[in-house]
């Protein structure tokens, strides 16, 4: 890591509060705060607000006072349009339009500021301001003015539960200084009707990784979010529905990261894909790079299996037959073959692999976990004594505790993992014609 | 106006457990000369923007020949005010009198053609008598500079031949003390019968330099230099403001560029977490601060600003560097030392070896001495200051600067000794 001089005009911007819990939250101490959180949109005129924390900025602002934000930017996307709260559903949004200063510029958004953060809705300004640590001082220049304690970024510790049976953790871990995960889940209601789980690992060489990895996440699962074409109606026609699906997916994706960033950079921004569908208790999986999905069934006698393989290094290593340990500790093990980005190979077609889902855990994950836990069966394994520690089994329960495993192991990288407990085919309406071992279907195999 | 920016250099990362952070704050201004000049090229000085005294000894043991050179130096540096600055000349034996302005003028009067005839005349008057006691010299600084409390630019300059003999060291610094804050004052000792550590007390307490003559030929190149230092700040009654977290212990504050001059016992209360510490007025230059804070440790992969450090003038801040703690356990992040904390600790450590050294050689603990002065060798010969190891060359015999073996030298000059010391805390400046 190289050092860079700060001098006191840049500073990290301070970034929203992820969970505001009004319950836990010490009384603020301050003065009457400088606007009225949410209401500025009958603000007097010569006012402009924040998009990111709400708060009423002079006219001639260039920057939010409270929380740092690029108010010219910000202003120049709205063009004109009274600056909206950002939507509670957690919607793709910004994404799209990645907030990134020109190449060369430090800019306050790079910090962590990746788009809004689905739960950070409306957020009271003078709550931005009161320090989270201990309750007396107030963020000044992305600093508590009393304890020196920065306000957590919001980027560095991501929870989904979209619905009972699914939820992630996406955790910046213990020794990167960035989170460059990111994940992207969406469920509904029923279990094993229909779920989308997408998790990209952004490259750490590249820069603004962590825009890339999370515009990625969401432009893939906006894609996924679609029914998969069921065509004549045969398993083999919604199959293929379902792999054109999650091509596209990755498609968008890439597109998504190549526009993180705005100028050339001679480090574009790139990340690896990994993604699982479940339609009515069928999983179709796709990955490219070595982001993984995993089907781990409850039935001992039913194996545990990676779905797809990694584009690694590490892997063409096993192909040539060096065990698993050693080809996946080894010096280039990190070493991915595809990715997405500006400078992706020209295929990027995802290993596609087809399962019938019985009772068990669908999950998927970066290297942050299974560089502590490769191997399916002893994931499995870990799953289960994990979950049997739990009182409250829950996706994102089990997601945090095997989070927080990989970090009592050294949480040497940003670690992701994103779950869905599936029942089992009895409540389908389907057929059951697929087997319940994997099937893959591997175009890009040759 | 003039513009100050400040940087900061260190290495953020502590291990598990590290509770220290070293940081090298780097303030720098430009356009306070311009400042300074452009009131100046306007005719006339505003009479309420800056005072200068100028102190000269007339001891007896300055003789004749002194007290001639020191009226030279005096009317050079006199040569060197802007016209429009009120200015004193004050001469000083066991007791201090004003030489000029005359009585009725007031104790001080703008510079013009017509004051600097009167003063250069006034200062032909001078004859070498009596003692040595600074701090009546001082005392009467004060009191003149007192006369006029709306300047907020005090500078005056000292000039000594010799020890304070005619009061106590007590009163001496009694008067240093009610000086501090009064007004800047640059010292100079000529000849070798003054000493280093006591000129040097008064210089550092009133944020001044202290420097040796040799011969008081030199004098008037001296003073013409320093007046024209002190001509060129345009910017007064700033400070450095350094605030710790809650729980946070400040080690110390320290200048380390250009000289070395440690601020931790000047600290001012601004509020609980906050201290101020003067820094005097500034030209367009450079400064280096070393901040050293003690933090509670916290848990791996946490952040915490260790220290805001920043420079403002009358209480506003203007320039502000954030020293930051990261926990990690990256040995490859944590183990870095920044090479600016490093170089400056290591002038540090050479300044206060080359001080103790000289000291205690004399009070005749030669090995003490010779411990000290190789360890001096040492440091100039590893960091590669090779003035200082020509300075230290006057004073001991080197047999390997790589261990610091040296010997004293026989018949060392006392002038080599004292611009020894008197150049022990000057920094070379750490490039980035």
């Amino acid at each position: 890591m190289t050092y860079i001089p700060t001098t006191g005009a840049a500073h990290p911007a301070p970034v929203p509060d992820p969970n505001p819990d009004p319950a836990t939250r010490a009384p603020s101490t301050s003065e009457p705060a400088t606007s009225e959180p949410a209401t500025s949109a009958q603000a007097p005129a010569p006012s402009r607000e924040c998009p990111a924390c709400g708060t009423a900025n002079p006219a001639e602002s260039s920057f939010c006072e409270a929380c740092g934000a690029d108010l010219v930017v910000a202003a120049r996307a709205a063009t004109g349009t009274p600056p909206a709260a950002p939507p509670s559903d957690g919607t793709v949004l910004a994404s799209a339009t990645p907030l990134t200063a020109p190449a060369g510029e430090e800019s306050p958004l790079d910090v962590g500021w990746t788009g809004a953060v689905p739960s950070s809705a409306v957020v009271p300004a003078e709550d931005e301001l009161t320090c989270h640590a201990c309750g007396q001082g107030r963020i000044v220049d992305g600093y508590c003015d009393h304890c020196g304690t920065p306000p957590p970024n919001p980027r560095d510790h991501l929870v989904e539960s979209p619905t009972a049976w699914v939820g992630g953790v996406c955790d910046i871990g213990r020794r990167h200084a960035r989170n460059e995960d990111a994940m992207s889940l969406s469920a509904a209601e029923a279990p094993g009707s229909r779920a989308v789980l997408v998790v990209c690992d952004g490259v750490s060489m590249a820069t603004d990784s962590h825009i890339a990895s999370l515009a990625a996440a969401k432009a893939a699962r906006a894609v996924l979010d679609q029914p998969f074409p069921r065509g004549v109606g045969t398993p083999d026609a919604w199959a293929a529905g379902a792999a054109r699906a999650l091509t596209s997916a990755v498609a968008q994706a890439n597109e998504a990261v190549a526009a993180a960033v705005v100028e050339d950079v001679p480090n574009p921004p790139s990340c690896t894909f990994a993604a699982a569908v479940v339609e009515d208790d069928v999983i179709v999986a796709g990955n490219v790079g070595d982001s993984r999905v995993y089907w781990l069934p409850d039935a001992a006698e039913e194996p545990a299996s990676q779905l797809g393989r990694d584009d690694s290094f590490a892997q063409e290593q096993m192909a040539a037959g060096v065990p698993r340990l050693e080809a996946e500790t080894g010096p280039h093990a990190h070493s991915i073959t595809r990715w997405l980005g500006r400078d992706a190979p020209d295929n990027l077609t995802p290993h596609l692999t087809t399962v019938t889902a019985t009772a068990g855990w669908l999950m998927v994950c970066s290297d942050g976990l299974w560089n502590y836990c490769s191997e399916a069966e002893a994931l499995r394994s870990l799953l289960h004594d994990t979950a049997a520690r739990l009182d409250d089994v829950t996706p994102t329960t089990v997601a945090q505790a095997l989070v927080d495993f990989a970090n009592e192991q050294g949480g040497r990288d940003n670690i992701t993992v994103a779950l869905a407990r599936l029942a089992g085919r009895g409540s389908s309406t389907t057929e059951a014609t697929a087997s319940a071992a994997p099937v893959e279907g591997d175009p890009t195999d040759g | 106006m003039a513009d100050f920016t400040a940087e900061v250099f260190q290495n953020e990362f502590l291990p598990d457990g590290g509770t220290d952070v070293h940081a090298i704050v780097r303030v720098t201004s430009s356009g306070a000369s311009a400042t300074a000049a452009s009131a100046a090229s306007a005719g006339l000085t505003d009479p309420g923007s800056a005072a200068e005294v100028i102190l000269i000894d007339t001891s007896g043991s300055m003789g004749r020949r002194g007290v001639q050179a020191a009226g030279e130096a005096a009317k050079a540096a006199l040569a060197e005010i802007v016209d429009g600055t009120l200015f004193s000349i004050v001469s000083g034996n066991g007791t201090a009198q004003i030489v000029y302005p005359y009585s009725h003028q007031g104790a001080l009067v703008p510079m013009s053609a017509h004051t600097r005839g009167e003063a250069n005349r006034a200062i032909e008057g001078l004859r070498a008598n009596g003692g040595t006691a600074m701090g009546t010299w001082l005392t009467l600084a004060r009191q003149i500079f007192e006369t006029v409390p709306y300047v907020t630019k005090r500078h005056a300059i000292l000039l000594t031949d010799g020890v304070n003999e005619g009061e106590t060291p007590a009163s001496l610094q009694a008067a240093v003390a009610s000086c501090v804050g009064a007004f800047q004052c640059d010292c100079r000792g000529v000849g070798d019968q003054w000493r280093v550590d006591e000129v040097r007390g008064i210089a550092s307490a009133l944020l001044g330099t202290v420097d040796l003559i040799p011969a008081p030929e030199e004098m008037a190149a001296e003073f013409e230099a320093m007046m024209r230092a002190s001509m060129s700040r345009g910017v007064a009654n700033s400070e450095l403001r350094v605030w710790v977290p809650q729980g946070a212990e400040l080690l110390f504050v320290k200048q380390v560029s250009p000289t070395l001059e440690d601020l931790t016992s000047r600290r001012t209360v601004v509020n609980p977490l906050t201290g101020a510490y003067p820094t005097g007025a500034w030209s367009d230059e450079s400064r280096d601060y070393h901040v050293a804070v003690r933090l509670p440790a916290r848990t791996l992969g946490q952040e915490q600003l260790a220290a805001r450090v920043q420079f403002s003038l009358g209480g506003d801040p203007v320039a502000q560097a954030l020293v930051k703690a990261k926990w990690s356990n990256d040995d490859s992040l944590t183990t870095r030392i920044d090479p600016a904390v490093a170089a400056y600790t290591g002038q540090a450590e050479l300044a206060t070896v080359i001080q103790e050294g000289l000291a205690a050689k004399a009070a005749g603990q030669d090995d003490v001495a010779t411990a000290k002065l190789g360890r001096a060798v040492q440091l100039a010969d590893a960091t590669g200051n090779d003035e200082m190891t020509t300075r230290l060359k006057k004073v001991v015999d080197i047999d390997d600067a790589d261990t610091g073996t040296v010997r004293l030298k026989k018949g060392a000059s006392k002038i080599d000794e004292m611009s020894l010391d008197t150049a022990s805390t000057k920094t070379s400046r750490v490039r980035r």
